[in-house]
């Protein structure tokens, strides 16, 4: 295939925000591409906009009249003369006539075409895909069952098992059953639940796979017919499904595992005949038997991880790919370097249930030094707003080995200094000091049914105490002082500016 | 000046001497506390050095040390009076307020019932995501001033629960 037509990109539109338009603008900025940033109301003083060479305003805070708007972002690339549109991931990274409209328009989609989104988007279909190319499956049923038919299969393969919706997504329409009495019930519920919040009540079932982990694999695929795995990453830290400690290589993967498991993700991605960078999420049980869970066609939160142990940068090797160009690496990533560790560091309180938390950033000071990589689209002085997600940053650290990764990573989480919002550091430190973590024994389910913020947290010393309460009085007592003295006359009558310049008139 | 300060619900006396130097539960105590940046601090007791970030808000100091998060409570006599009459003090409020802007999804008590500490008394929508607030105290609740469907901005009262004797 050497007939691919090569294309030049010179200015790139980032139809998003926060840390993943800050990551691709320096991708951008690294290749000597041009920028664009959209905004909406409540972004206006954001850092991708700041950081973007070109800016323009797309609406009110809310997503759908935004970020989410897609007749606004084309038209944002057409003013501003950018050739291509990266989605980052979130609002419209999944979505096929996002992509389509884009190609239509005459500009480059930076991401794999809309119709592999379409494909592995509804979960029926992916699992259709990916089972034509010999991907294992989590047992389970089709979808567009009778109920009878379900149960009649649920019996089969046995329980516990989940019931899912076809258009779901977010945990909505997913129920857990443990047995089959109370199968109909939960057939119902999720049918009902479904229907309200995608319009399709349409529900299948799948075998819950107990004490599994997620394992991830990072594929790589360019128009000349190469598709490549960058290794995988361990996910299981996961929190009501959202994930919230991320690690490349994972300790339950061996070099055998890793080979197999590399090979079914290729297959995965070629059965939609797929381009650019995508993830292959699977379930793998105690026994390493490994299943396909879905695959995310948009580059991922933690993509980072990936990048630091195999020396590569994805987000580069995506343009690089949507040029035309055969990607740098005609080969599969098997020996990880090293070890890294991602902490998504959350506006959430970890003390009140994760309640998110908003407010204005009064102090923001990032950890420093050997194996530290911090990506964030925040600032000391910068809001986070209740109408995007709550992550903040993503701390990420290296090591040759996990151990040396893990204690740079509590080094760096007591060096990191937020004020002003909750936050989840203090889940972070107490995750990096527990026992089955640092033994690296945990499933997805380890931090809902066996986590708790107290175990691992001693409680401060007298002395700590008492240092603390000095400094505490000691500011209160400051603040007090420097009320008092507002009403004062100020020393010099005249502003700070203008005395500077009379100085310098006399110096000269 | 004289300072009662209450952090984990421990008390410590601090009085700052005319000479800077500090009387802490009757210890006279040396420091060097520096402002660095807006909310952050260094400060060397003893050749030992701790920096933190320190902000108020809501008559509660919050400080940050080494990843770790502390509320501690600065009365000076006059509040210490105050509190002490009005039986307040070093007693966690027992006032739910909305930690976000969002939509009462439920309220799970009415006004006078007993709940415990850690009762989930309110679901709050925001962010996309449903939130539990907890009773922060054990008691009885004495106001509710939302109902389901209502939206609130943050800070807003929802729920007051008198302590139990």
């Amino acid at each position: 295939m050497t007939d691919v037509q090569q294309k030049n990109i010179t200015k790139v539109l980032i139809a998003n925000r926060g840390e993943i338009a800050m990551r691709i603008i320096r991708a951008c900025r690294d290749l000597g591409i041009g920028t664009v940033g959209v905004y909406s109301d409540v972004d206006r003083t954001a850092l991708h906009v700041r950081y973007a060479d070109e800016a323009v305003h797309i609406g009110p805070p809310q997503p759908r009249d935004s970020y989410l708007r897609m007749d606004k972002i084309i038209e944002a690339a057409r003013r501003t003369g950018a050739d291509a549109i990266h989605p980052g991931y979130g609002f419209l990274a999944e979505n096929a006539d996002f992509a389509q409209q884009v190609t239509d328009e005459g500009l480059i989609f930076i991401g794999p075409t809309p119709d592999a989104i379409r494909q592995m988007g509804d979960k029926q279909s992916a699992r259709e895909a990916v089972r034509r190319n010999g991907v294992p499956l989590v047992p389970g049923t089709e979808a567009g069952l009778h109920d009878d038919d379900v149960v009649g299969t649920a019996e089969k393969i046995g329980f516990p098992v989940m019931v899912k919706a076809v258009a779901g997504g977010g945990g909505k329409g997913m129920r857990v059953v443990n047995d089959l009495e109370s199968l109909p019930a939960a057939l119902k519920a999720a049918r009902a639940e479904a229907e309200s919040a995608f319009g399709n009540g349409d529900v299948y079932i799948e075998k819950m796979l107990v004490g599994a982990r997620h394992i991830e694999f990072q594929i790589l695929a360019d128009m000349h017919g190469n598709t490549i795995h960058v290794g995988e990453r361990e996910c299981s830290i996961q929190r009501r499904n959202q994930k919230l400690v991320e690690e490349s290589p994972s300790v339950f993967v061996d070099d055998d595992l890793r080979e197999r498991m590399g090979k079914m993700a290729i297959a995965a991605a070629e059965s939609v005949n797929y381009v650019n960078a995508g993830t292959i999420e699977c379930l793998v049980d105690k026994d390493k038997n490994f299943y396909f869970l879905e695959m995310n066609t948009r580059l991922q939160v933690e993509h980072p991880v990936t990048e630091l142990v195999h020396g590569i940068d994805l987000a580069k090797e995506q343009i690089r790919i949507a040029r035309g160009r055969p990607m740098t690496y005609t080969q599969s990533f098997l020996n990880p370097r090293g070890w890294a560790i991602e902490c998504r560091i959350n506006a959430e309180d970890p003390y009140n249930n994760f309640i998110p938390s908003t407010g204005k950033i009064n102090v923001f000071s990032s950890p420093k030094g050997p194996g530290v990589r911090v990506d964030s689209g925040v600032y000391s002085g910068s809001e986070i707003s209740p109408y995007y997600d709550s992550m903040i940053a993503k701390l990420i650290t290296t090591g040759d080995t996990r151990q040396e990764a893990l204690l740079r990573m509590r080094r760096a989480l007591d060096e990191f200094v937020i004020m002003g919002v909750k936050h989840n550091i203090p889940f972070h430190i107490n995750l990096m000091n527990s026992v089955s973590f640092i033994a690296g024994q945990f499933d997805t389910r380890w931090v809902e049914e066996r986590f708790t913020m107290g175990t691992y947290e001693s409680g401060p010393t007298d002395d700590d105490l008492e240092l603390v309460a000095i400094a505490a009085t000691l500011h209160s007592h400051r603040r007090r002082q420097l009320a008092a003295q507002v009403v004062a006359p100020a020393a010099r009558d005249t502003s700070n500016w203008k005395w500077l310049s009379r100085w310098e008139r006399i110096r000269r | 000046m004289k300072y009662t300060t209450i952090i984990n619900n421990k008390t410590f006396e601090i009085e700052i001497q005319r000479d800077g130097s500090l009387l802490v539960n009757d210890k006279v105590i040396h420091v060097d506390f520096l402002n660095l940046d807006t909310s952050l601090y260094s400060l060397i007791i003893d050749n030992r050095s701790i920096e933190l970030a320190i902000d108020e808000s809501d008559g509660m100091t919050e400080l940050l040390v080494n990843g770790r998060l502390f509320e501690a409570q600065v009365l000076d006599e006059r509040a210490l009076f105050l509190a002490n009459r009005r039986g307040t003090l070093g007693i966690s409020s027992g006032e739910i307020k909305s930690p976000m802007p969002g939509l009462i999804v439920e309220v799970r008590a009415s006004t006078g019932d007993v709940v415990e500490e850690g009762d989930t008394i309110i679901i709050l929508e925001s962010m996309k995501m449903q939130n539990e607030l907890k009773a922060p105290i054990g008691g009885t609740i004495s106001e509710i001033a939302v109902k389901a469907g209502q939206t609130v901005e943050k800070g807003h009262s929802l729920v007051t629960i008198a302590p139990n004797d």
